[in-house]
């Protein structure tokens, strides 16, 4: 019952796509931050991981009666690693500006379609609390 | 964890960090003829010297990754030789007649002017992209 009004699995889907969006908005935010660092190396959010948190499995709540709720793994901020094959600048720095701004535009696309998604969810539950009113 | 709150910072350390890239280019452009500098020899070129800070000291000494924001680490001055320019008439020359000038290459301060000015302006663009997604996020809630 619980599970079709709230739909867990796809508003943890979508929670999930919300958190991964902001780790790739705040990694794209750091690389631009460091335009101009020496030695700074792009970062970027790895997909495996990204895709290992979609994926069914990983740690859940402990259960000690019948009908207690198991959670959803949600931990979605992800492994950084530097990213591959950037042209390196004389002082070792190897930010790419357009790289990192379509990045930034991306993730913030991505957040918007979950967060759009979300909100139609939540006005559906919000109506049948109403009584469709 | 990283949130949109410690992106934004990480932009806005940015902005102060590129900010003062371009007060030290000013004021290496605006003493590019200064021969006596505060220490009475002639101004020498100031550079500065950027490095990546961790926006959360918490994330930091928890081993875990977080925005990485930038800071200003030091503010140096450039030991290159100064120039000689003769001009005899000048109270400042030497008993050659030679004047030594600051070690300012101004064409060099308009480029990273520029390139700081630029990088100024994607971090601007970065933080209002964050400001949209905090503000779409509170439309979760209505």
């Amino acid at each position: 019952m619980n599970d079709i009004i709230t739909d867990r699995s796809i508003m943890s889907a979508l929670g999930r796509q919300l958190t991964v969006a902001v780790a790739k908005q705040s990694v794209a935010a750091s690389n631009l931050a460091n335009l101009d660092t020496p030695n700074y190396r792009t970062r970027d959010v790895s997909f495996d991981e990204a895709l290992n948190q979609v994926l069914p499995g990983g740690e859940k709540l402990a259960v000690t009666q019948r009908g207690h709720l198991t959670g959803q793994p949600n931990v979605a901020s992800g492994e950084l690693e530097d990213a591959e094959g950037l042209p390196t600048r004389r002082d070792g720095n190897n930010v790419q500006l357009d790289r990192e701004l379509l990045h930034m535009n991306r993730a913030a696309g991505d957040f918007t379609a979950a967060q759009t998604a979300l909100s139609a969810k939540f006005r559906l539950v919000r109506y049948a609390i109403n009584e469709s009113k | 964890m990283s949130t949109l709150h410690s992106a934004m910072s990480a932009s806005a350390s940015a902005l102060t960090a590129e900010r003062s890239r371009i007060e030290v280019a000013v004021s290496n452009m605006a003493n590019a003829e200064s021969t006596r500098g505060v220490n009475g020899q002639p101004y020498r070129r100031r550079d500065v010297v950027l490095a990546s800070n961790p926006v959360e000291s918490f994330d930091d000494a928890m081993g875990r990754t977080g925005a990485v924001g930038v800071k200003v680490a030091d503010i140096v001055e450039d030991k290159a030789p100064f120039a000689r320019r003769y001009d005899p008439a000048h109270p400042d020359a030497d008993a050659e007649g030679f004047v030594s000038m600051p070690n300012v290459d101004v064409p060099e301060q308009m480029v990273d002017m520029l390139s700081a000015t630029r990088a100024y302006q994607a971090n601007l663009t970065a933080i209002g992209l964050i400001k949209d997604l905090i503000s779409r996020a509170m439309e979760l809630g209505k």
